[in-house]
């Protein structure tokens, strides 16, 4: 499924592509935006950012392609086929990417025909909808960086890991981690806010709470089936949500984890909708 | 050793000299329910009774996140990162927190000095307060509610002012310049310390002495309470973080963008987490979250040598930042069959 | 002996000189001290381990399968198996690594001396017990007789197992046995079977041998009640127990073994146990 790369002749820096399907283009604005733009573009050759350059095309050969948004049309689908086709390696590049993102938020049976008439009605639309689907559920995904937006620390680590052939240390630890040693009050335990730092990935230095804002899962579940779902369930029916309350927060960024539903299921049984 | 007494007033003006020493940090109400040691501008915020810190004072020498080498990768060079040199002050640590201390010193400066801990620990003064327990706390179980080591000053709290003792030379150094502020112990004083002393220990929840524990946790191994306790347990690892005695960390290269440079960092981690068991291969030695949380358990509850107490200092801060309310102490006693109130 | 600089985590350069591939995934390295000073004066014992860094890759600990008596010189055995050793496999001679320690209690071999010796290994476990056997055919006046068992589950995985195939040719004649089996490989055309099914064979004096082992818990489980119930002195059984190591010198925590009454690091108390320890640590193997 992946093209050879032509032996470099000249130039040898690594391509790379910066893409976007259904996204706000957050990520690529972070991305086009991190302190050191001019470093990574002396050390890489942009083959195609919109953002950046009007010289892009879609699914130019590079060795590494950030894909922000989530697959949410039928075009979305056909350009992100195109994008693995002509990368080496591909990275999701955000929420949406990662996880599908806001917009693939649904409760109980994912109902797309539903959906499109609740939010257009009966008006004719020029793209094919489809239900919003987090990339890895089309195309082979070699590396996520997750966050809505992504981190700069983690995509500097990312992009220097790449240049000297390798990829960063995974993480798999919570984001109550980098909370508590940021300093701050636990408000899930002091005012039974929910929060869902327990059970997401760290990597934002736990910035939401900082902000004395409840985390909502942005960035995804901690890797390697570690998020306990099922357990912060219980400690959130114990500070007095309700199931719905708990299934609503959960799904937010997480509607396409198997695991959520599975868990929750232990805890509040069925979906009642 | 030496005694010397203190008016609340007094304290005040003290602790504006010890701001002049170094960076002087005490605790804080930084919410609801929740303090911390901060670094003080106004001595007037030092919070004196307050229950436990959030974060535990071992952050201040063995820091949370911290730069050791700068690496050249075409040059194949480490470069130490030279630890900032500044007096650390810690104003008001309660018993529990300085055997903490002397638990990680125990482990940092052993006969493989940890020099990024050394230098900062070399430049720490440490000043105790003394406190009256609450539900949490099981520092007398452990042995431990009276410190007789491990500080520099050690402030116990009369109804006017301070008794102070005198643990160092670097606790006399603070004293003497200040004949102004100090003043002779009293017998009213010794025995105003005395029924603080008594009133103290007859608010602790539980009674006993708690060395016996460790052979109970080795012949209880299949307690049920381990299935029960960790089905509820998040994985966040808030115990591990707020313990004055947990220590593990991680390390990664952080290479700079230039494919030249780097840097080399530490970062505290728990053995909460999944990759903390793990081996090359991708098996892990603890596998499971039920195996990590055992693993908590005898780890704390393991004996230290040097301070001839557990790794535990009975503080209550893992019970107390659980977000899912496991009781450790609660648990601890219904393995040992240890009777008392929770 | 430890040479440390002043931060005990600053490494010594290393310089690659050979690579030769022992498996699939498995090569062995070469390496020199580039400081003549530490290089006279590194020694190291066997069943002891290095940190091996790659800079801007990370650190990994890797146990030292070299004879100590040679001098400013070791080998390592190493898997590729993450991040790091996958770098370590892309070195070319002459290239340059960091290395720190050597860490840990390594096998007691003075204890050993004057004792038959057999060692033991399962897969992977060869690399450390290929220090003591070296260690015993270099100190050969030392010891009895020596028996060396190496399993694995396929020829293919069988480490050293040209090396010791070639050693034969004197083994009868300086009282050495060397026994190579494999557990799964039906193609394999040597002996089959675990360890203990090959004991008989051992060339050994039960009531005066140290015993050297390395692999899984379930073989110290096999052994262990092999060994017993054949009349083992237990204080000269020893093992060596894998963990994640990552600072080597009792810090960082990953190594930790243990239950309450027994807490270690096998990286400062280990990674070599007595049989009495071991069984003294409840559910360790």
């Amino acid at each position: 499924m992946m093209t050879i790369i032509e032996e470099c002749t000249g130039d040898c820096r690594p391509r790379v592509g910066v893409y976007a399907l259904t996204s706000c283009y957050g990520c690529q604005l972070k991305l086009a935006t991190v302190q050191k733009i001019i470093d990574i573009s002396n050390m890489v050759s942009f083959e195609s950012f919109y953002m950046l350059s009007s010289a892009s095309k879609m699914a130019a050969d590079v060795d590494v392609a950030f894909v922000e948004g989530s697959v949410s049309t039928e075009r979305d689908l056909e350009e992100l086929m195109e994008i693995r086709k002509h990368s080496r390696i591909l990275v999701a590049l955000g929420a949406c990417s990662v996880n599908g993102g806001v917009q693939s938020w649904a409760e109980g049976e994912m109902d797309h025909d539903a959906l499109h008439k609740c939010v257009y009605g009966d008006s004719k639309l020029t793209m094919q909808g489809l239900q919003a689907t987090p990339i890895s559920k089309h195309v082979d995904v070699d590396y996520y960086l997750p966050g809505c937006p992504p981190e700069e620390d983690e995509i500097m680590y990312f992009i220097s890991a790449f240049l000297i052939g390798t990829f960063p240390e995974p993480k798999d630890y919570p984001v109550c981690a980098e909370c508590r040693l940021a300093g701050n009050p636990c408000i899930l335990i002091e005012r039974g806010e929910p929060c869902l730092g327990p059970v997401i990935v760290a990597g934002c230095k736990a910035r939401c709470i900082g902000f004395d804002v409840p985390c909502v899962g942005c960035r995804g579940p901690v890797p390697h089936e570690t998020a306990w779902f099922d357990s912060l369930a219980q400690t959130f029916l114990r500070k007095g949500m309700t199931e719905k309350q708990i299934r609503q927060r959960m799904k937010i960024f997480g509607s396409h984890d198997p695991n959520i539903e599975r868990m929750l299921h232990s805890i509040l049984g069925g979906e009642t909708e | 050793m030496r005694y010397v007494k203190i008016s609340k007033e007094n304290t005040y003006k003290f602790l504006e000299h010890l701001k002049a020493t170094g960076a002087l940090y005490a605790p804080q109400k930084i919410s609801d329910r929740f303090y911390d040691f901060c670094a003080i501008s106004d001595v007037h915020d030092v919070e004196f009774e307050y229950d436990r810190t959030i974060r535990p004072p071992r952050r201040f020498f063995h820091l949370p996140d911290e730069k050791m080498f700068n690496f050249d990768m075409t040059r194949h060079e480490l470069t130490p990162v030279k630890t900032q040199a500044e007096h650390i002050i810690l104003f008001g640590v309660h018993s529990c927190d300085i055997v903490g201390l002397r638990i990680m010193d125990a482990e940092f400066l052993d006969e493989q000095k940890d020099s990024y801990y050394e230098t900062r620990r070399k430049k720490g003064i440490i000043i105790g307060l003394s406190c009256l327990p609450d539900e949490y706390c099981f520092c007398n179980v452990r042995r431990i509610e009276f410190v007789d080591a491990g500080f520099d000053l050690f402030f116990h709290e009369l109804p006017d002012g301070f008794l102070v003792r005198v643990g160092t030379v670097t606790g006399h150094k603070l004293v003497d310049p200040h004949p102004e502020l100090f003043e002779e112990v009293s017998a009213d004083d010794t025995k105003n310390m005395e029924l603080f002393e008594e009133k103290r220990s007859s608010m602790f929840s539980i009674y006993g002495n708690w060395d016996n524990l460790r052979y109970f946790l080795e012949l209880r191994m299949d307690h049920p309470m381990y299935d029960r306790e960790s089905e509820i347990c998040l994985g966040c690892g808030n115990c591990t973080l707020t313990c004055p005695t947990c220590r593990c960390y991680d390390v990664k290269d952080l290479p700079a963008i230039n494919q030249v440079n780097g840097e080399r960092v530490r970062f505290w981690d728990s053995c909460q987490f999944r990759s903390h068991g793990l081996v090359a291969g991708d098996h892990n030695f603890r596998a499971t979250k039920k195996d990590r949380f055992f693993n908590r358990y005898h780890c704390k509850n393991a004996y230290c040598p040097e301070t001839t107490t557990s790794y535990c200092v009975g503080c209550g801060r893992c019970t107390y930042f659980c977000p899912a309310e496991i009781n450790f102490k609660r648990n601890l006693m219904e393995i040992a069959g240890y009777r008392g109130a929770v | 002996m430890l040479i440390t600089k002043d931060n005990i985590y600053d490494t010594h350069k290393c310089r690659l000189l050979r690579k030769y591939e022992l498996t699939e995934h498995e090569s062995l390295f070469l390496f020199r001290f580039e400081d003549p000073e530490v290089a006279q004066n590194w020694r190291y014992l066997p069943g002891q381990f290095v940190e091996l860094s790659m800079l801007g890759y990370g650190e990994v600990p890797i146990s030292i399968c070299s004879s100590a008596r040679r001098m400013g010189f070791f080998e390592l055995c190493i898997r590729n198996a993450g991040r790091v050793t996958d770098r370590i496999h892309k070195l070319q001679p002459g290239d340059i690594v960091g290395i720190r320690g050597p860490y840990g209690n390594g096998f007691p071999v003075d204890q050993f001396h004057g004792r038959d010796l057999l060692c033991v290994a399962a897969g992977l476990g060869m690399a450390p017990l290929r220090s003591v056997f070296l260690y015993a055919i270099d100190n050969r006046w030392l010891f009895g007789n020596i028996t060396i068992i190496n399993t694995a589950r396929y020829g293919k995985e069988l480490l050293f197992q040209k090396e010791l195939e070639a050693m034969k040719d004197i083994a009868t004649a300086e009282n050495i046995a060397i026994i190579q089996s494999t557990t799964r490989d039906p193609d394999w055309p040597g002996l089959k079977g675990r360890a203990t099914e090959h004991m008989d064979k051992a060339n050994v004096d039960p009531k005066n041998c140290a015993v050297a082992m390395c692999g899984p818990p379930a073989m110290y489980r096999g052994m262990f009640n092999y060994l017993v119930d054949a009349g083992y002195d237990p204080r000269y059984i020893f093992v060596t127990l894998e963990r994640r190591m990552k600072c080597g010198v009792g810090k960082c925590g990953h190594c930790n073994i243990g239950t309450a009454t027994s807490w270690k690091y096998a990286c400062k108390d280990g990674p070599v146990f007595d049989y009495y320890a071991i069984i003294s640590i409840p559910g360790l193997i």
